[in-house]
């Protein structure tokens, strides 16, 4: 077997942060190797420095043995890479076949698109490689999993014999994913590479043929999938034993505090996203809302705290309708939530982390006296919360974007948390985060339920939905697809769930 | 009741060829800036330098056909004039990171100024510059067009430029939607990154549309100084750029939907021109009568945008 590829000493230097740190690579051709790490432990870098997306500080890079300089990305495509983003790069408005063909379109009489053969290319590409599509759909109009085979097509198109997957399942049903590995299997018999990043240890141990795994921007260890299992990666990982399961106490479940009846909302394309909603959620009980992103949990979060309208429908906090109340008044009904996205909506990022702390209340006493913000208090407020939420910051006044994302995300929960919520929503509330505080973070949400709030957690990592609710209930397509007690669901059944599948009978059933 | 006065008016006041000549003429300007703005706007650049870019063209197209005694040398003056400008304003914005919106500001304040202190320093008068010696751009009468009655005086006997503005309309239209390049340049207005991993030159493909917007803002200028009276007058860009980015909106950022809109602030101002001569309106208000219309045409465009919206989720939600 030859070396596909070889990448050797790669250093990449952030400000403040050093991605990569003398990492070597090898993957030999016609394998599937995976990439595993958590998230930040610069797996992305490494495979942007291959794609000539990122200049690395020093380090070599061997294509098939040779040596190569790549400089921009136009190289790597020439030397037969490809690479699909964990964000996707299409064009919305544009049909499949002009994504794909982009940048190298067919021509006619040299300044024409010949748009007949940019048609035909793409059909007979589609055709040899069993990957299906409708080369004239816009992408706007197309599901994830398939935009995710557009991204495929495009860099198959451009004869890449290396494949970089960029933590490709992330997006994708449980379904897609085993289409997904389908196509990936096919790949490789047609004599394609391919690297596959990702942090999903079952997926590295049903697909790959090799591991490599990294830790704070170094590799931690190269080995073969069968002579490993899933506890050693995590301890790769994550450097030491990982204690996945959070304790905590039987739930005591008192009145109902939100209430939503027949929940419809639209997303940003005017698509219907939340399709005729019902649930309760009750102080002192964690309710998961588990589901693949964008199944209409941004939605339904937005609606709840009046980012978004609802379009029909109730939404009831301790027996207030929230519908017609603007967001401060939602809050001051006693709503708090962690917004999934924290850069944008959970930090005011050049803000100092004090004045972060107080976007909430800012206008009211004891912060404010009149039109005034009393900067001693301000200042208490501010440590306080620093060392009740152990923020690791040089100090209070350093702005959010110094911060790193654990971190900012105790000073999110801070500040939501000390506002003593009814109802608290966490939404996608670890994504991103070091084990460390993922761990704090779980102990902040169930202490909430234990002080009585009514927490809704919004998450797509099964674990955590498993972990730490009382009750889940699983969206699919903006429906809920079925709701069970925490201690009774199993992963398989809110798998099936989660892929839009019913099974008939009681809600044990789909687990079994 | 008798309505016989309102198809009088309208005939008096809108449909008869002497007004729609004028809504053409007036329209070409508003064309090109227009273009300026929607090549631009489609590669993801905010240019708001349109109005700045006109002015170098008017100036220029005025000198160079008043020294070489050619309007065809001033055109070509005027386009090279835009060339430079639209090139530097590309470097400054581009390469160099200035800020998009400052740029176009000073821009803007720099093309006023300049032409003011040329007009002095070169023609030796101010406020306005006009010469026996500057050659206007000849009309031209369409063989066989200008015989038919009605089309023939509607359609024949404008200046080249007029009809450079309607090629230009298509030939943008081709560009953007049949040629490798137009798909590049809508690949860079809406998905930068998308272009950029796949080798396209997101920086060449921006570079490349703001020197065109330049060379269609200078055309738009030239128009102004050389397609009628031969004249520069200081400031006599007179709010086109801007407009141009109006009608660009209203068109939807659509060759044909710049040139539609045009038309609409055309006769407009067609119609506020013969308003001045009947003296029933003070003449101020009158000369804002195009811009008030912009104005409520993209008001009334931004709300229908709304209506549709929301019959968009009715619709949605009746079939859900
Ligand atoms: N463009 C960038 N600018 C600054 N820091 C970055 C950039 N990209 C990544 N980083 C930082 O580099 C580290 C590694 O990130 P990344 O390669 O994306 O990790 P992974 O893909 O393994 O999750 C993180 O600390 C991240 O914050
Ligand atoms: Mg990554």
């Amino acid at each position: 077997m030859t070396t596909a590829v070889e990448m050797l000493g790669i250093r990449k230097v952030f400000p403040g942060v050093v991605a990569n740190d003398n990492v070597n690579l090898s993957v030999e051709e016609g394998e599937i190797h995976a990439l595993i790490g958590e998230n930040g432990a610069g797996k992305s870098t490494l495979m942007n420095v291959l794609f000539g997306l990122h200049h690395p500080e020093a380090g070599v890079i061997k294509i098939r043995g040779k040596e190569v300089h790549i400089r921009k990305n136009a190289d790597a495509i020439a030397l037969g890479i490809g690479m699909v983003h964990q964000k996707f790069k299409l064009v919305p408005s544009f049909t499949v076949a002009e994504n794909i063909t982009l940048g190298s379109e067919p021509r006619h009489r040299g300044i024409f698109l010949d748009r007949k053969a940019v048609h035909d290319n793409v059909m007979e590409i589609s055709r040899r490689f069993g990957l299906q599509i409708s080369p004239d759909a816009r992408i706007q109009d197309l599901p994830v999993g398939v935009q995710q085979r557009v991204e495929i097509l495009k860099a198959l198109y451009r004869q890449a014999d290396i494949l970089i997957l960029d933590e490709p399942t992330a997006v994708l049903t449980p379904k897609e994913t085993r289409d997904l590995f389908g196509v990936i299997r096919s790949l490789v018999a047609n004599g394609k590479t391919v690297i596959f990043i990702t942090h999903k240890l079952r997926e590295v141990m049903e697909i790959s043929d090799r591991v490599t795994a990294m830790r704070d921007g170094k590799v931690v260890g190269v080995t073969k999938t069968t002579e490993t299992n899933p506890t050693q990666l995590a301890r790769m990982m994550v450097g030491r034993d990982v204690l996945l399961r959070v304790t905590k106490t039987e739930a005591q479940p008192k009145d109902v505090v939100l209430q939503i009846r027949d929940l419809h909302v639209f997303d940003d394309r005017n698509l219907k996203a939340v399709q005729g909603v019902s649930f309760d959620v009750r102080a002192g009980e964690i309710l998961g809302i588990a589901g693949v992103e964008g199944n209409g949990q941004r939605e339904l979060v937005e609606a709840i705290v009046g980012l978004r309208p609802a379009w029909n429908g109730e939404i009831q906090v301790k027996a207030q309708n929230l519908t017609t109340l603007n967001i401060r008044q939602r809050r001051e009904v006693g709503v708090s939530c962690v917004p999934e996205d924290r850069y944008v909506r959970g930090v005011a990022l050049p803000a100092s982390i004090e004045d972060n702390l107080i976007v909430n209340n800012y206008f009211k006493p004891p912060i404010a006296q009149g039109p005034l913000l009393k900067p001693d208090v301000i200042a208490r407020h501010a440590q306080e919360l620093i060392e009740t939420f152990d923020v690791r910051t040089p100090s209070k006044d350093v702005p959010a974007y110094a911060l790193s994302g654990g971190n900012l995300q105790k000073v999110v929960l801070a500040r939501e948390l000390s506002a003593q919520p009814d109802l608290f929503i966490a939404a996608q509330p670890t994504r991103g985060l070091d084990i460390g505080s993922i761990e704090f973070v779980h102990r902040r949400i169930v202490e909430a339920r234990d002080r009585g709030a009514a927490v809704l957690l919004v998450s797509a990592e099964l674990e955590e939905i498993m972990s730490l609710s009382d009750r889940i209930v699983v969206l699919y397509e903006g429906k809920i697809m079925g709701a069970i007690e925490g201690a009774r669901a199993t992963e398989e059944g809110l798998g099936l769930w989660m892929a839009g599948i019913t099974s008939e009978g009681s809600p044990e059933a789909a687990g079994h | 009741m008798d309505f016989s006065w309102i198809l009088d008016i309208l005939q008096r006041y809108v449909f008869n060829i002497a007004n729609l000549q004028g809504m053409l003429r007036l329209a070409t300007p508003v064309v090109l800036a227009g273009l300026c703005a929607l090549i631009t706007s489609r590669a993801g650049i905010l240019n708001i330098a349109g109005e700045g870019m006109i002015l170098f063209g008017a100036w220029f197209g005025v000198a160079g056909s008043y020294f070489f005694r050619s309007a065809w040398m001033g055109l070509l003056a005027a386009m090279l004039s835009g060339l430079v400008v639209g090139g530097l304003f590309a470097l400054f914005s581009l390469k160099f990171r200035a800020h998009i919106i400052i740029m176009g500001i000073a821009i803007n304040i720099f093309a006023n100024s300049a032409t003011i202190f040329l007009t002095r320093e070169v023609f030796g008068v101010a406020g306005a510059f006009s010469d026996p010696n500057i050659a206007g751009l000849p009309p031209i009468e369409i063989p066989i067009l200008k015989d038919i009655p009605v089309l023939g005086p509607l359609l024949s006997g404008y200046t080249f430029i007029v009809y450079l503005a309607w090629i230009l309309v298509a030939l943008t239209y081709v560009f953007l939607y049949r040629t490798p390049w137009g798909l590049h340049l809508r690949a860079v207005g809406e998905n930068p990154q998308a272009a950029e991993t796949l080798g396209i030159n997101v920086q060449r493909v921006r570079f490349g549309a703001v020197m065109a917007s330049g060379v269609f803002a200078s055309l738009a200028g030239v128009y102004l100084s050389l397609g009628h009276l031969q004249m520069f007058t200081e400031q006599m860009a007179a709010g086109r750029g801007f407009i141009g980015m109006a009608v660009n909106t209203f068109g939807g950022g659509e060759p044909v939907g710049v040139f539609l809109s045009s038309l609409l602030f055309g006769i407009v101002e067609t119609i506020g021109w013969r308003l001045q001569g009947e003296r029933i309106m003070p003449v101020y208000f009158i000369s804002m009568l195009p811009y008030l219309a912009t104005l409520a045409a993209l008001t009334i465009f931004t709300l229908r945008k709304q209506q549709a919206k929301k019959a968009a989720l009715e619709r949605a939600a009746r079939e859900a």
